[in-house]
């Protein structure tokens, strides 16, 4: 190994979706690994070059880790549970 | 201040919720609402709708709004029941009880978690065609 180089662990996070967005990822759950430091925001960049039709639902999307809400400026950790899904509608 | 909820895919049953209220000494009122499933969503005919919960977080954040419910007014007990899976139209999707000392608080605090549920709570509804 060169002396210069160095070896960074990503942090693998589990994304889910639910509802519609299910339909549009076309998946229920997937893996995604992201730099460390990396927030929600770069997370959302990396799924809506995945998977394009969920970026056009960019102005509706609520995000959670675990199973609160959380803004894109959340620092993901190691073994997150993201869930990404539309307006709720209960009732 | 006590609270009971359930989310379920068993069908909503009014009388044995009734039957199990509790009214302590000192408590004068009992508030409850029950929302069915309307035959059009949208101008559209509809045969049912399915609804489809995030169980953890939806119930993490029904008892957040009971919590704020209970700090915003003075309320004896909140029962909530969310159908999730297939529910006809006619049948109950959601029967939610308050109770406290005077009317004020037990409708205010019903209509608060009705209101907010809509906005924060993950559950989704998916009409169902009729025929289907």
């Amino acid at each position: 190994m060169a002396a210069n180089s160095f070896i960074v662990a990503l942090v693998r996070v589990r994304v889910h979706f639910y509802s519609y967005f299910k339909d549009l990822a076309g998946a229920a759950e997937v893996s995604e690994c992201v730099a460390p430091g990396s927030t929600l925001e770069e997370l959302l960049r990396i799924l809506f070059a995945r998977f394009p039709k969920l970026a056009a639902m960019r102005k509706s999307i609520l995000i959670a880790v675990g199973v609160d809400y959380q803004g894109a400026d959340y620092v993901l950790q190691e073994g997150d549970e993201v869930s990404l899904f539309p307006p709720v509608q209960g009732g | 201040m006590r609270t009971e909820l359930t989310i379920s895919d068993d069908k909503i049953d009014e009388h044995a919720l009734l039957q199990k209220r509790v009214m302590p000494a000192g408590v004068g009122a009992a508030v409850y609402f029950l929302g069915a499933v309307r035959g059009t969503e949208e101008g559209r005919a509809i045969s049912a709708i399915e609804y489809e919960a995030f169980h953890q977080m939806a119930s993490r954040q029904f008892h957040l709004l009971f919590d704020e419910a209970g700090k915003r007014w003075p309320v004896e007990s909140i029962r909530l029941v969310h159908r999730v899976g297939r529910v006809e139209v006619g049948e109950a999707s959601i029967w939610v009880e308050v109770v406290a000392a005077h009317r004020e608080e037990a409708f205010a605090a019903c209509q608060f978690i009705i209101g907010e549920m809509k906005r924060v709570v993950p559950i989704w509804k998916r009409p169902v065609n009729p025929g289907l």
